[in-house]
């Protein structure tokens, strides 16, 4: 088991959760009495004590256990609490900050110290507080943690800002263009180097910045939490979302996008695919739902996995389906894949023709949900076991990536595949015995003239599992291209909602110097018949 | 009502200029493979890209054989439509300029102006006409 993914996961997932105990903390100072909010209290310290558990951190769980203690004595409302109650849990609240930075280890003396006191503090019974020295003077050593968690690392700017940050470098950029022509002597080379370096920083400049429009997918996920809640609460059912993979960036642009099909996919997770509490209990199952938002980066592709742990899709329904509106047989549905046979719900007329089965809220939007998908350049795909759950797998192209990729030219068409498929770069002598035929060659399929030449520009293709494009048993595929710009760093855009159309693409590059370039799908290479 | 008003071969068209986002010229137009004949290519300005559109080829594409990449001349100027959530770029004859109009043109599509018939559009019906048009292979 990899555990420092799962350490990584933790500490983002506990510096979340202290702040939104700092948060409920400052509100419960105001309102002591409120019982609610030491119920939420007391339920952020118990997720913090839970995971640390898991990892076996025990210095954290041990601490955060006696917190824990505290809490559920305020929510009770058997004891009341008090300022310096408070108090002690906004120290605790920090001195886990630092533990949790230092994965749960203590390194000195005096932090030990620390630690021991503020072990025994929670040991006592919280109405004693009052009783012992002089609490409300703050712990001094506390201090220290507290002013390394005010350091300002982040700051938070407007979108547009950065859209207008990359408008105006790119103009900077155009400007070179226009570039005034001096006279030889005018032109020193000290001048010369000077406009080089000046426009080299420039692209850098403008590379960086493109940056900035990526976004966190975890952080992305996290702002689906309060309306997975509000649809959970509007079904009468209790959801705990997971969100694992956080640290994948993609655009702020695509994943905006994304919003709408994936609150209706929850929808779907939750209205139909997790069972009301009282059926869950009675299947052994525990009484809360269960959805994981799970996102990773594979090649070029962002994965978004969305799992709920209900009740699965219905096979025999979507097999009623099929034979009664499609007038399949048993054969023709015994050929189709697992993944096949779940895709139908995908298909426009799915939702409309299965509304008296129990299929129906399964497919009501789904073919909306999967056609957006589709706009961005992804595609959309169910998974489903019976009693298990559901998965529901978006892909899209990783938007704004950098990748580097091998740029050519076909004709007028400035093309490119990612360096990760190319295994070589050749050149082949046509005036010779060569045999040509054995070379995928796609000009007449892109309306290109194929003129005769003597010799071509060859990029040999790995990872080819294309059966359409294959050309005999070949493993490699010789894909041949007029002339070869080179190997470059490409941000990677989608396709827009009219290209998307094209299949051969899988996504946009632009350049350093801002050119642009398609990026072609290799595993969408038509055959060299067609 | 302002109204920004260009020419297509013979016609004036006119769009709402509120949706006018700038007029660019002398930007390069990359060509893509596999699109209708009024698909010009894409262009990437200011941070996003845009697909280039020949409204005269859009709008009376059997009438001619060049394709409008190749019909791109020199200092091009193009035209930014963004509206909604929605962008494009188009490729006019001439830029006449902006008109302003009493009221609202809602249900006009002709509206008469200094002797010239200006037909109005929406960026929605452009939009909607480069949807029934086919891209990529079958």
């Amino acid at each position: 088991m990899d555990i420092t993914k799962y350490e990584k996961i933790f500490a983002q997932e506990s510096d979340k959760y202290l702040k939104e105990l700092d948060d409920l903390l400052m509100q419960v100072e105001k309102d002591l009495s409120n019982l609610a909010l030491w119920a939420e209290i007391h339920g952020k310290i118990h997720s913090i004590k839970g995971m640390a558990r898991a990892l076996s951190l025990n210095k954290i769980s041990d601490l955060c256990h006696l917190m824990e203690d505290w809490s559920l004595t305020f929510q009770k409302g058997t004891i009341n609490s008090s300022p310096d109650a408070v108090q002690a849990l906004f120290d605790s609240s920090d001195f886990l900050r630092y533990l949790v930075s230092k994965k749960g280890s203590i390194e000195t003396f005096e932090d030990q110290k620390l630690y021991s006191s503020l072990i025994s503090k929670f040991e006592k019974n919280p109405s004693e507080l009052t009783k012992t020295g002089s609490p409300t003077q703050k712990d001094q050593t506390t201090n220290l943690y507290q002013s390394s968690a005010l350091t300002i690392d982040h700051v938070k700017i407007k979108y547009s800002f950065i859209e207008e940050l990359l408008g105006l470098t790119q103009e900077i950029q155009l400007l070179a263009k226009n570039f005034p022509t001096f006279s030889d002597n005018q032109m020193t080379s000290g001048l010369k180097n000077w406009i080089d370096h000046y426009a080299t920083l420039m692209k850098v400049l403008y590379f960086k910045l493109t940056q900035l429009r990526l976004m966190n997918v975890g952080d992305f996920a996290d702002l689906f939490l309060k309306s997975i809640r509000n649809i959970a609460k509007e079904s009468n059912k209790s959801v705990n979302i997971e969100i694992i993979g956080s640290e994948i960036q993609a655009d702020i642009t695509l994943l905006e996008r994304l919003r709408e099909p994936m609150i209706h996919i929850f929808r779907n997770c939750i209205a139909h695919g997790i069972e009301p509490a009282e059926e869950r209990t009675n299947t052994g199952k525990p009484a809360n739902g269960k959805i994981t938002i799970e996102t990773r980066s594979e090649k070029e592709n962002l994965f978004i996995k969305i799992r709920d742990d209900g009740r699965g899709i219905n096979k025999s329904s979507i097999i009623q389906y099929l034979k009664e509106k499609q007038s399949m047989d048993d054969e023709d549905i015994g050929r189709m894949s697992e993944e096949e046979l779940y895709n139908t719900i995908l298909s426009p007329d799915f939702s409309s023709s299965a509304k008296t089965t129990e299929l129906s809220g399964r497919g009501i939007g789904m073919n909306v949900v999967a056609q957006s998908i589709d706009y961005l350049g992804g595609s959309l795909s169910i998974s489903s076991e019976i009693g298990k759950g559901t998965e529901f797998t978006i892909k899209l192209p990783l938007s704004l990536s950098i990748i580097y990729a091998i740029v050519f030219s076909i004709g007028k068409y400035n093309l490119a595949i990612p360096t990760l498929y190319v295994e070589s770069i050749s050149n082949i002598d046509a005036s010779s015995d060569e045999d040509i035929t054995s070379y995928y060659n796609i000009k007449n399929f892109i309306g290109e003239e194929d003129n005769k030449k003597n010799s071509y520009n060859v990029l040999n293709l790995k990872y080819f599992n294309n059966q359409a494009a294959i050309i005999g048993n070949q493993p490699t595929l010789h894909f041949i291209v007029d002339s070869i710009i080179g190997n470059r760093p490409l941000m990677v855009l989608p396709t827009g909602e009219l290209m998307s159309g094209i299949k051969l693409f899988s996504g946009i590059g632009i350049m350093e110097n801002g050119d642009v370039t398609l990026l072609l799908d290799i595993d969408k290479l038509p055959s060299q018949n067609q | 009502m302002k109204l920004f008003v260009f020419k297509s071969k013979d016609k004036y068209i006119g769009i709402e200029s509120e949706y006018i986002y700038r007029i660019i010229d002398d930007y390069k137009v990359t060509p893509v493979c596999l699109t209708p004949k009024c698909y010009a290519g894409l262009i990437f300005y200011r941070g996003e890209l845009f697909d280039v559109i020949n409204i005269k080829l859009l709008l009376g594409s059997s009438e001619y054989s060049e394709s409008a990449y190749d019909e791109l001349i020199q200092n091009q100027r193009i035209i930014i439509v963004k509206w909604h959530n929605k962008k494009l770029a188009v490729i006019p004859d001439e830029i006449i300029g902006m008109i302003w109009i009493d009221g609202d043109f809602e249900g006009l599509s002709i509206y008469h102006h200094e002797d010239k018939n200006i037909n109005l559009i929406t960026p929605d019906y452009i939009w909607k006409k480069l949807l029934e048009l086919s891209y990529g292979y079958h």
